[in-house]
């Protein structure tokens, strides 16, 4: 066995452990949401002044976090809290080699929702006109990146802290919500301007405007693989807790 | 659990031999978690052979297997594992099979996929082989293919073992084993274990029930309020558990007269009465458990209760503790 097939091997367990019946109804709902609204925007008549605040207030600053954070945290933290981790901890493998396929997918699977969810609010709310599609694909896009980086993040919590999902949360409603909106110089280290980079770069001239622009997509790789570092470093000194 | 007295006393140690060239070694091993101290100043090699790791719940049993799995840092002190730390060191994991008591299994995964995953993980050359081997060594074939969800307690306890062995390791660490296990299933395990004893294997297992260590191990580590109370052959700390003094409640149809006759015994040196009953001090527990029923009749009494007072297992691991 390579370490390719390990990696792989992992993935696969992940993901069956994060498509349990539950955690799926509820994270299609989420995903669901934009979608809904997107519906009864265009039911009222569609408007293009209402996609960028439908995609990205929507779904890049409430439904990806989220998501995001649900399988982040589920795909390593839950199995490091009911100890099927150990099972695999307990083996002669890097640790990098742990961090990438729980990562992998949960990002994926992040992704794999909403990307599709941002197509369908950007077409129901924006409509099919040239410029309405160009910037729903630009989102589209940032999003499919933003939801790697987002998962990254969370993985690397949950190697941190048994308490990742409540940190996840304060740090995504506090963080990428309030403050790196409000304040300037913040939002280099803001996972939200980075797609709002990525996006801007990608749509069409004048749709939107970021303060990193391009660099987005540079600083959204350098934060997956520092933050993917940082979890495997944390998952090597990774101590059970108190047994007894 | 109470602050035993134990914690300043010299612990009892009949044999600890700490050769660095064992497959298990602790060298003054301390762990502790803020104020409290799980594992306190254990040191111990140990090498091919079974030896049970005796102690009531909570004695610092799992700390210390986690420490020796290296899941956890020792606070102080070195734990080896064929001559390399145990902590933050992955390729111990080629020569260690740890079978965690708590731990969970994915409920989805069937018993062949869960010890095909660890066959896998472990980059074993054929790890379809390995897991039929394994599998069949802990006689779960005719259920493999069910999910883990699906079985008993027993069960899903011999699929751990069957994960453990499938990249047959020299060292193999049990959290109790036979938990969960029904009479048959728990003989099976033994011999199993006996086999891969004989085959030159380093096998550590904890239990908190005697009679499982006295059957199985050559050699036993008493563990208690996270010291070493005691170490070596199963047939001497036996003896000192079972000889040690103890208190027993008697409820008879005289119990002064009773009282009288018990003290002219050379086993007994107290009795007194408390409560409407009779307490009798005596300075070894077998000894006085041949005499009782004789020593009544002579006196014409009719015993209506005979009782130890103090013979949870946590009392006789404090005495060991405690002796010196």
């Amino acid at each position: 066995m390579n370490l390719l097939d390990i990696v792989l091997t992992i993935a696969s367990v992940t993901a069956r452990a994060l498509l349990g019946r539950r955690r799926t109804i509820l994270m299609l709902l989420f995903a669901g949401t934009p979608v809904l609204l997107g519906l009864l925007v265009r039911i009222g008549g569609t408007r293009s002044g209402a996609l960028v605040p439908s995609l990205e207030g929507v779904i890049v600053s409430s439904v990806l976090p989220l998501v995001a954070l649900v399988f982040g945290t589920a795909a390593l933290g839950s199995e490091l809290d009911d100890g099927t981790a150990v099972h695999i901890l307990t083996k002669p493998i890097p640790r990098w080699a742990i961090v990438l396929p729980k990562l992998a997918v949960a990002g994926g699977l992040t992704a794999m929702l909403l990307v599709p969810a941002t197509i369908i609010t950007g077409v129901l709310v924006g409509g099919g006109g040239g410029r309405e599609l160009g910037l729903t694909f630009a989102f589209a896009i940032a999003v499919l990146v933003g939801s790697f980086v987002y998962s990254a993040i969370f993985v690397a919590l949950s190697a941190a802290t048994s308490r990742g999902l409540v940190i996840g949360l304060g740090y995504s409603l506090l963080w990428e919500g309030l403050l790196s909106g409000a304040l300037k110089g913040t939002q280099l280290f803001s996972v939200r301007e980075y797609i709002r980079g990525m996006a801007t770069s990608l749509a069409p001239s004048g749709a939107l405007v970021s303060v990193v622009g391009a660099y987005g997509f540079v600083l959204a790789a350098v934060a997956i693989v520092v933050v993917a570092a940082l979890a495997a470093w944390r998952l090597a000194r990774y101590e059970i807790r108190a047994a007894e | 659990m109470s602050e035993p007295r134990a914690r300043d006393a010299a612990p009892l140690i009949l044999s600890v031999d700490v050769d660095p060239g064992r497959p298990i070694v602790l060298d003054r091993v301390s762990r502790w978690y803020g104020n409290v101290v799980a594992v306190n100043d254990i040191s111990f090699a140990l090498g091919a052979g079974i030896t049970g790791l005796l102690g009531p719940n909570g004695a610092g049993k799992s700390t210390l297997l986690h420490l020796l799995a290296g899941l956890l840092r020792p606070s102080s002190g070195r734990v080896l594992i064929s001559g390399r730390p145990a902590w933050h060191e992955p390729s111990i994991y080629r020569e260690i099979g740890l079978v965690p008591e708590r731990e969970a299994v994915h409920s989805f995964l069937t018993g062949r996929q869960f010890v095909d995953l660890a066959a896998r993980l472990q980059r074993l050359p054929d790890p379809a082989a390995a897991t039929e081997r394994a599998i069949a060594t802990v006689d779960l074939a005719a259920v493999a293919d069910r999910a883990v969800g699906t079985y008993s307690k027993g069960m899903r306890q011999r699929v751990k073992i069957a994960a453990a062995l499938v990249h047959e390791p020299g060292i193999l660490l049990l959290d109790e084993p036979f938990n969960g296990m029904d009479p048959r299933q728990r003989l099976h395990m033994m011999d199993l274990l006996r086999s891969m004893a004989a085959a030159g294997r380093t096998i550590l297992f904890s239990s908190h029930i005697l009679e499982e260590v006295e059957r199985l191990a050559d050699g036993i580590l008493v563990i208690y309020a996270g010291r070493l109370a005691a170490a070596g052959d199963y047939r001497e700390i036996r003896r000192l558990m079972t000889d040690r003094p103890h208190t027993f409640r008697v409820r008879s149809s005289d119990d002064r007269r009773l009282a009288s006759a018990f003290l002219t015994e050379p086993a007994v040196f107290g009795a007194e009465l408390r409560d409407d009953r009779l307490a009798v001090q005596v300075s070894e527990f077998s000894g006085f458990t041949r005499i009782v029923a004789r020593v009544a009749r002579d006196a014409g009494v009719r015993l209506f209760e005979v009782a130890p007072t103090d013979d949870s297992l946590e009392s006789v691991f404090e005495y060991l503790v405690t002796r010196r």
